[in-house]
């Protein structure tokens, strides 16, 4: 057991190194969705109507 | 203590650039009106306990307009502590028609002149101490954009909020003064500073202000037996009384030598308004942009990020690294034919996007994309659209959702519905990396194809305007749009810049987030499917689970000429994000790979599809539904689930309508046999004449659903 653990430990590195980015990308997506600020492409500091999506999420 | 200052004054004034400057903010600046639509809020430099909201840019307290809608009410529930009226001082008289109306709140006001800049440099004067002194509130001179005297501004506005000095109120003539006067003794249950505002408003006769007051009052009588007697109607009476105050103190505070001259903005003007040559020029400024952007300066950057840092840095360093800690074949695998490939192939494409987005910025802050909007009226009004329609297409360049929420400020319901149907058609920045991918790969970068995406969406809109004002649903008159046209001016280096780099990074980010994502996504499920009757790593792509659900699909577009699964998925993939075409691509046809006979990615590419089939494939997926944030927006700003699917069903027809006829007429023209799908794209193609020259049919009854009106 030991010997497999060392044997593919580089892939289990970089598996959970890999599982950690996807689960904070998910976080990271679900956190802008809930302050508004969710899939637009254009960002809301740069955006003339970002006030309308926040807005729209206080409601 | 906390402090709200409320910045309000009229469009394109330049209160988003004094909003910036005061907090520190990086809020979107457009040289042309209406680009704030929502106040924005944010705290004064070195000073956290003051609030500063940006309100729209209005040019009355009237409720006619979504802005000034939004910032009445703000104005007159949030009860600000001082009002910062940034005036425009290049045309002083018509900004103080609503300087009038702010000074009837009965809040604090102090006044900044803008634009001094420009006043002088046209040989005119403003005499701020004799604005002060008629005005009876604080006045400066400011220059936004350059930053002089803006702190002064705000600390006069503290200074003036804790003072909670009122601004005297100017009189009107006395027989008005009267009727008022009478008004506002009805008015007992309104806060003193707000019943001249008030007892103004209801006077003429604003239904809306009288929903706001919790109690019942009979002005009727007063308001007709004085209308009766000016020979003239309530509004009028007080417009007409405004302007007679600010004649009489006009003369006074303001010398003009420039009058009857022309500007160099007028002189531009009359060459690129001009009836005849506006269009051309148009199409040769957006020409140039795209050509530029995609064909030229920046396909030198994209292809050193394609070949060389994303073909051989990036992927040999990863590969160096997982051979070193011994990684397993399929997670190698992963991150370079999945990750690196895919999220490499949309981000090779930032070096073309942030020309685009710097030629882009340049022309909406020197003042051209407002003369856009003006060009356009002139072509939407004879198909019965405004020009207001286009300032959302504008917005929808850089991306359809903002674009789509812009058309909250078009009035007239048919209008509205219809602009947020249309406006995803304009190539938004997600769009790009497609035509850059199709004109690099498929066209070897022809100068054409780029601006002609561009045109093809602006053709589409025109297309569909005509064709949707002549059913029953749409049909009706334009409504008026009125602009004001900004001066030319100068783009600062700064505001360029950061309006270049808040886009790219938008992309980047998006890049690193959901397209990686969906690229995880695409390579897990094209590369595992049924491997002798269990799941596991397919050697050929065609043989997994994505491979299949194409395969489903692609026949549905094989009369476009890109019936195969890769296509079809990837535009499938398109709906969630429009870069994950290119994602797709990269990941199914081996960005990273090179092939036994040399042939590279793009090569595998050109070798699969023909330059017709590629750009119906081009077309579709600029003009079919855009991704799920923009349908979203579409939803919400249809505000019902029936309209939202009419849109998206809407887009889809006829971006396969305008892909089939492409494919069909194009490889019927260039030497391919007649089928059957030959003469369905001729029947198309006739039908969309047929919609185009056929009267307009005018709705003379309104139908409405009975049971569904309140008694």
């Amino acid at each position: 057991m030991i010997a497999w653990f060392i044997g593919n430990s580089g892939t289990i590195f970089v598996s959970i190194v890999l599982l950690l980015l996807v689960f904070f990308i998910i976080r990271h997506m679900i956190k802008e969705r809930k302050s508004g600020k969710g899939g637009c492409g254009s960002g809301c500091s740069g955006c003339a109507n970002s006030g309308m999506c926040h807005g729209h999420n206080h409601s | 203590m906390s402090l709200t200052i409320a910045l309000a004054g009229n469009p394109n004034c330049g209160k988003t650039t004094l909003f910036n400057a005061l907090t520190g903010s990086n809020q979107f600046v457009g040289n042309w009106p209406g680009v704030t639509v929502e106040k924005k809020e944010g705290r004064l430099k070195g000073h956290k306990d003051i609030i500063i909201t940006d309100l729209p840019g209005i040019y009355s307290l009237s409720p006619y307009t979504l802005e000034e809608v939004v910032a009445r009410n703000y104005l007159l529930n949030a009860n600000p502590d001082a009002i910062l009226n940034i005036v425009d001082g290049t045309n002083l008289e018509r900004n103080l028609y609503l300087s009038t109306q702010l000074m009837e709140l009965g809040i604090p006001v102090v006044m900044a002149v803008n634009m001094m800049d420009i006043v002088e440099k046209k040989g005119d004067q403003v005499h701020i101490q004799e604005l002060e002194k008629n005005l009876g509130c604080p006045v400066l001179e400011i220059s936004a954009l350059k930053g002089t005297n803006v702190m002064k501004a705000a600390e006069k506005a503290i200074q003036v909020a804790h003072a909670k000095r009122s601004v005297p109120i100017h009189k009107f003539d006395a027989e008005v003064e009267e009727t008022l006067e009478q008004i506002e003794e009805q008015l007992t249950g309104v806060a003193k500073e707000q019943r001249r505002f008030f007892a103004i408003k209801l006077f003429e006769r604003d239904d809306k202000i009288g929903e706001q007051l919790s109690f019942s009052v009979d002005v009727e009588n007063l308001i007709t037996k004085l209308e009766d007697k000016m020979d003239d109607d309530s509004e009028s009476i007080i417009t007409n009384e405004r302007y007679t105050y600010i004649s009489s103190i006009i003369e006074k505070c303001c010398t003009r030598n420039s009058k009857g001259k022309l500007t160099v903005s007028d002189k531009i003007d009359q060459i690129v308004t001009n009836r005849f040559l506006a269009l051309p020029i148009f199409a040769v400024i957006m020409g140039f942009v795209y050509y530029i952007s995609i064909s030229t300066v920046g396909t030198m950057a994209t292809d050193w990020t394609n070949d060389v840092l994303f073909g051989e840095i990036v992927p040999n360093a990863v590969d160096n690294f997982l051979n070193a800690i011994n990684c397993a074949d399929w997670l190698a695998s992963l991150i370079q034919d999945g990750i690196i490939a895919g999220v490499g192939a949309v981000l090779g494409f930032v070096p073309q996007m942030l020309v685009l987005f710097f030629f882009l910025a340049i022309l909406e802050s020197c003042g051209y994309m407002a003369r856009i909007a003006f060009i356009m009226d002139r072509i939407f009004r004879k198909f019965g659209l405004s020009g207001k329609s286009f300032i959302p297409m504008l917005i929808g360049t850089g991306c359809g959702v903002p674009g789509v929420m812009a058309s909250r400020t078009i009035e007239n319901d048919r209008d509205r519905k219809m602009t947020i149907m249309t406006t995803t058609f304009i190539p938004c920045s997600a769009k790009l990396p497609i035509i850059a991918l199709i004109a690099g790969a498929l066209f070897q970068g022809a100068w054409w194809v780029a601006p002609s995406a561009y045109f093809v969406g602006v053709a589409a809109i025109i297309i569909s305007g005509i064709i949707l004002k002549k059913t029953q649903m749409f049909s009706g008159d334009p409504a008026p749009f009125v602009m004001e046209l900004p001066a030319y001016h100068m783009p600062t280096v700064s505001n360029v810049l950061r309006s270049m780099w808040e886009r790219g990074w938008s992309f980047i980010k998006k890049a690193g987030t959901i397209i990686l994502l969906s690229s995880i996504l695409v390579w897990f499920t094209s590369n595992v499917g049924i491997v002798d009757g269990h799941i596991g790593m397919v050697s050929d792509l065609s043989d997994g689970f994505l491979a299949k659900i194409g395969s489903g699909i692609a026949w549905i577009f094989a009369p476009l000429g890109w019936g195969d699964w890769k296509a079809a998925v990837a535009a499938l993939t398109g709906l969630v994000a429009k870069e994950n075409v290119v994602q797709t691509f990269g990941v199914l046809f081996g960005f990273l790979e090179v092939a036994e006979d040399g042939q590279d990615y793009w090569g595998t590419l050109a070798s699969s599809y023909t330059p017709l089939a590629a750009y119906s494939f081009l077309v579709f997926n600029l003009l079919c539904a855009p991704c799920f944030a923009a349908i979203g927006a579409i939803r919400r700003e249809m505000n019902n689930g029936k309209w939202t699917w009419f849109a998206i069903g809407y887009q889809c027809v006829f971006a396969y309508a305008v892909s089939l006829c492409i494919y069909q007429i194009g490889t019927l023209m260039t030497g391919g046999g007649f089928g059957v799908f030959t003469a369905v794209a001729f029947a198309v193609l006739a039908f969309i004449i047929y919609m185009l020259v056929r009267p307009y049919k005018q709705a003379h009854t309104l139908r409405v659903n009975i049971k569904s009106v309140k008694s």
